[in-house]
Order: C-alpha cells, then sequence, then structure tokens
C-alpha cells in the first residue's frame, strides 16, 4: 500500500495527536480504534525541529524549524521551507548565521506496513542573514559598521533527504529525515548536512 | 534588468557575507608624531637605530619606603640615587602594541584588544588602565620593547632566594609620551564604567574625568614636594586645570626625541609592586660591590620606634645596569619583614667579617 510523501514536527505533538488513545476505558487502557490509522489522501504537511550544518558559517550547529507540503504516492512533488540559525565565535568576531531555507521537493518513496520510506531531493536557495558583531566592541566604544554589519544574500542550494515516516494514530504520523546537502557560496560548493524530526498529518 | 543581475548573482553564488573573514577593525586606533634631533639624542656609539613605537600599560606602582624617606646622610642620598627609580615615574606593565616609526616620524598603533584586567585599577563598574606611548631603539631586533628588571645580590643559602641576576635590555628609549608625574604627560586612557576622583593611580587630580572607552588624557603635572605635602594633608597632589586635557583618540600625540639615560626606567618593570622589601640575611663571603653604591641606613620605621634603630645594608645595583634597584641586609629578620617578632636569622652577635655597618645606630 503507497503512502503519500510526509516530513518533520515536535515529539509534543504526537500527545495532541491522539487523544482517544489517552482515555481509559473499562479497564482497557486502549481500545482497539486507538492505534488504528487512516490515510486516504495524497496530501501530506509536516512541521518539525530542524538542525544542521549553517550554510555559509564553516562551523557550529545551526537549529530552527523546518515545515513542507508534499503531495503525491509513489513519486511527490511539494515545498519545504526551514529557518535555522546558528551563532559562532572567532577571536575578533561574533557572527550570527539565520538560514531560511526555501525548496522545491520531488520525492520517490514506498510504505512498507504502517511506515513510510522515501528519498527526497530539495532544489532552490538558502536566504542567509548575516550578523557581525565585534567582539569587546561595544566596551571600547566603536560604533556604526566599526561594531556591528549585517549582510543578506541568496544561495543556490540542494538537499537530498532519506525520508522515514510512522503512522501513530489517525491522520498523524511521525517523521524524521535527513542527508547531505550542498550550497554555492563565495563561487565554490560547499557540503553540509540536514537533519529534521517532526510530525505529519495526512488526512 | 536589476532582478536579473540579482538572480544571476544568487546563482553563481556571490554573497556579501563575511562570516569570520574579512578586515577586522582596530579597537582603537593612536596616532603618533615624534619631533626632534635624534642625532643630538643618540648615546655615543648606539650605531643607526631601528627605532619603533610601543604603547605600554602602566603597573600600579608603589616605591620602597627607603625610597621616598629623606635620607640620613650623603651615602645613603648615594645609595638612593643609584638604586631607586623615579617614585612618581611610569611604571610600566607590559607591551600592548608596536609599530615601526616610519621616516616621517609617523606611527599609528592599532589596538585590537582591550586592556586586561590586571591592568585595570577600580572596581569592575568604575576601572581605568592607563599607557603611555615610547619610541626606543630596538637594538635586540626582536619587534618588540624588551623590559629590564633589576639584579639583586644573594643571600646567605639558607633557603632563600639566591642571587637574582635581573633582566638586562639592550633597547634605548628615546621618546615617551607619559615618563614620570611630575613632568607634563599625555596618556591613553581605558575607562570603564564610572571614574574614581579619589583614585590614586597615577593620579590628574583637578582635572575631568577620562572619557568612557579609549581617549587621550593629559596634565602638566606636579611637583615631588607638592605631591609629598598634599599626601600628608591626605590628598592628592593637585594638576593645573589649565595643564588638562581629556580627547578622543583621533588627535595625533607628539613626542619628542630626549636623552636615553632620561627615559631607561620605561623599559624596566618591577618585582613588587605593593613597596615591600625583600630582605636577605648577608653571606658569609663579601658580596661583589663592583659598580655598585652602598649605605649603612636605618631600618624605616616611620617613627613608630619599632627598629630600635636597627641598621640594614643597603646596595644599589650595578651601574651600567638597565634598571635601578636596591639589595637589602639585616643581620637580624625575615624575609618580607626586618622588624619581625619572631626573626628567621639572628646573627647579630656574630656578623660576616666583611659587614660594614653596626649593628645598631647611634640612639
Amino acid at each position: 500500500m503507497w503512502r503519500p510523501a510526509v516530513l518533520l514536527v515536535p515529539w509534543l505533538a504526537l500527545g495532541l495527536a491522539s487523544p482517544r488513545a489517552a482515555r481509559a476505558d473499562d479497564g482497557a487502557l486502549l481500545d482497539s480504534d486507538a492505534l488504528r490509522y487512516r490515510s486516504s489522501g495524497d496530501l501530506a504537511i509536516d512541521a518539525g525541529l530542524a538542525v544542521g550544518l549553517p550554510a555559509a558559517l564553516p562551523t557550529g550547529l545551526a537549529m530552527g524549524v523546518a515545515a513542507g507540503v508534499a503531495s503525491g504516492r509513489t513519486l511527490a512533488w511539494g515545498a519545504r521551507a526551514a529557518w535555522v540559525t546558528a551563532t559562532e565565535s572567532s577571536l575578533p568576531w561574533t557572527v550570527t548565521h539565520s538560514d531560511l531555507r526555501l525548496r522545491v521537493t520531488g520525492a520517490i518513496q514506498t510504505a512498507p506496513g504502517r511506515g513510510i520510506i522515501g528519498l527526497r531531493l530539495g532544489l532552490g536557495g538558502t536566504l542567509v542573514h548575516e550578523s557581525r558583531v565585534r567582539n569587546q566592541g561595544m566596551r571600547a566604544g566603536l560604533t556604526g559598521s566599526a561594531l556591528e554589519t549585517s549582510a543578506l544574500s541568496m544561495l543556490p542550494a540542494a538537499d537530498l533527504d532519506a525520508v522515514v515516516a510512522l503512522h501513530i494514530a489517525g491522520p498523524w504520523l511521525l517523521v524524521t529525515s535527513g542527508g547531505p546537502s550542498v550550497d554555492r557560496h563565495d563561487g565554490a560548493l560547499h557540503a553540509g548536512w540536514n537533519a529534521q524530526l517532526g510530525v505529519a498529518w495526512q488526512p | 534588468m536589476n532582478a536579473l543581475a540579482a538572480a544571476s548573482l544568487a546563482i553563481a553564488g556571490c554573497s556579501d557575507l563575511s562570516g569570520f573573514g574579512g578586515d577586522v577593525p582596530p579597537l582603537a586606533t593612536v596616532r603618533v608624531q615624534v619631533t626632534g634631533d635624534l642625532a643630538g639624542v643618540t648615546p655615543p656609539g648606539a650605531g643607526n637605530p631601528d627605532l619603533r613605537v610601543a604603547l605600554v600599560w602602566g603597573a600600579q606602582w608603589l616605591t620602597e619606603p627607603l625610597c621616598i624617606l629623606p635620607p640620613d646622610d650623603a651615602s645613603a642620598a648615594a645609595m638612593i640615587a643609584a638604586g631607586c627609580r623615579d617614585a612618581f615615574g611610569f611604571v610600566p606593565d607590559r607591551t600592548a602594541v608596536d609599530a615601526p616609526l616610519a621616516a616621517d616620524g609617523t606611527a599609528s598603533l592599532a589596538l585590537f584588544d582591550l586592556p586586561a584586567a590586571d591592568v585595570m585599577v577600580g572596581s569592575v563598574t568604575a576601572r581605568v588602565a592607563y599607557a603611555g606611548i615610547v619610541v626606543y631603539d630596538d637594538r635586540d631586533g626582536d619587534a618588540t620593547l624588551t623590559m629590564g628588571r633589576a639584579n639583586r645580590l644573594g643571600g646567605r643559602d639558607m633557603g632563600g632566594p639566591p642571587q637574582d641576576p635581573g633582566m638586562q635590555t639592550a633597547d634605548l628609549v628615546y621618546a615617551a609620551s607619559f615618563a614620570t608625574m611630575t613632568e607634563p604627560d599625555t596618556r591613553l586612557a581605558f575607562r570603564e564604567g564610572g571614574f574614581d576622583a579619589a583614585a590614586a593611580f597615577y593620579p590628574r587630580s583637578g582635572c575631568g574625568a577620562p572619557l568612557p572607552s579609549f581617549s587621550l588624557v593629559s596634565a602638566g603635572g606636579f611637583s615631588a614636594a607638592a605631591a609629598i605635602a598634599a599626601q600628608l594633608r591626605g590628598e592628592l597632589p593637585p594638576e593645573d586645570p589649565a595643564s588638562c586635557r581629556e580627547q578622543s583618540t583621533d588627535a595625533p600625540v607628539a613626542l619628542a626625541f630626549r636623552p636615553p639615560a632620561e627615559l631607561r626606567e620605561l623599559a624596566c618593570v618591577e618585582r613588587a609592586t605593593d613597596s615591600s622589601v625583600r630582605y636577605r640575611e648577608p653571606p658569609a663571603d663579601a658580596p661583589d660591590l663592583t659598580a655598585r653604591t652602598a649605605a649603612c641606613v636605618k631600618v624605616p620605621d616611620f617613627g613608630s620606634g619599632k627598629a630600635h634603630g636597627q641598621i640594614q645594608l643597603a646596595i644599589s645595583g650595578r651601574s651600567d645596569d638597565s634598571c635601578a634597584g636596591l639589595t637589602h641586609y639585616v643581620l637580624r629578620g625575615c624575609r618580607n619583614d626586618a622588624l619581625c617578632d619572631l626573626p628567621a636569622w639572628d646573627i647579630t652577635a656574630s656578623p660576616p667579617s666583611w659587614w660594614p655597618c653596626p649593628a645598631q645606630a647611634a640612639q
């Protein structure tokens, strides 16, 4: 049985996902329908936590949130967005990068049992906002661009993610994904990685 | 068209992002202009000088009592003149930045670090650091102002300090913005938070507070007599307000060449900064007093009578040393206190044969 593509969202939502599962019923911890899932549509919406290597910083761990929508069964297409941020320091600088990752996705997937396994390719761009603060500059009385600079840049990027989803109950799925990514920055390709964990809703 | 160009740039991955790269702006830049006739102050045989400019943070330092009290006699005065540094002089702690002096007499000192907490004086909400700017001949060729330290003679080997040869420096200082508080000076100040006008750290009483963060401050100086009189009144020595100046670091600092003999202490660091004295037990064999000045003087007790006329032998460093300093010998005492109740040594009954002083001063 084929299932649509899906992605991420917080663990927290799991508790909200199946209110009936938590309800006691005549001495039984769970009734027979508690873990029954249904999934008849091609559309899936997901959201969750995202981590990965910053697109344009050579070090650090970027953390944030991601969401996406996908439609299809064996072959699915969709769009994704993620916002992650990382702050790292060198001797003179404290640099904060906020990455807005925008991707158009295509996925190939299969659904053995309650699970869904797929491979998703995302193409698009990463909008990077950079904020640099000169360390000790405020104590030294620096102002303006000598103290802080900012820049905005759109970097072409691509992701290849392995996606694993598991039907939990009703229309809700637990989704995790991860894989390599690449972006072009300062005329060179930079490799990285992304990982996401979340929940999906598939009506 | 602009959108097309932007899209092209984006596809090419061109960006204004700098990350950790790019030029690092200095936290402050001090410009220096040196004037005067260098040839007229160069000592014979000094050769062709390799002049550099250094910015040196100052240490909080108190002279030892013997150096500030009136001498008992001419020999004591000679020993103090040979072995004590200027009690009101600028005492270096460490060099912050160093740059070559250009042929036109200019230099630019870019500070990329704030002064460390150990060169700042005051609480965390009101503290200040002062730095002087010196022009020196880098005779040892290490591209930094090498600091010297006074040498001291050793004591009897009882686990005490051995002879401390100190450190000699070949570098010669030719100009300084801040040599002593008894002359006009200009210094770089780094002020953080408020300013404690009552602090006696290179005081500029009567002048305005340094500007927040980095600034250049100047004062006209005060006489040693005025400083001692003010101290006896419990005050800081006053500066002439007309000679005071507080300005940003945009203004250049003007220096004039001077004979290195007048400025040699600016390349000398101190072991102890709290006026404490290290006493030594006289060795059995006579120390080498060649080129040194010695005097038998009373152990200072500031009129308490606790010394009971105890005498010490104070010996200056060698006349060709880079830095001035004193060695103190006492027949009875402890390392850090000649008047201690339980002396670590007491050879008053059997002083060494070479001991030139009376065991006790005439009452």
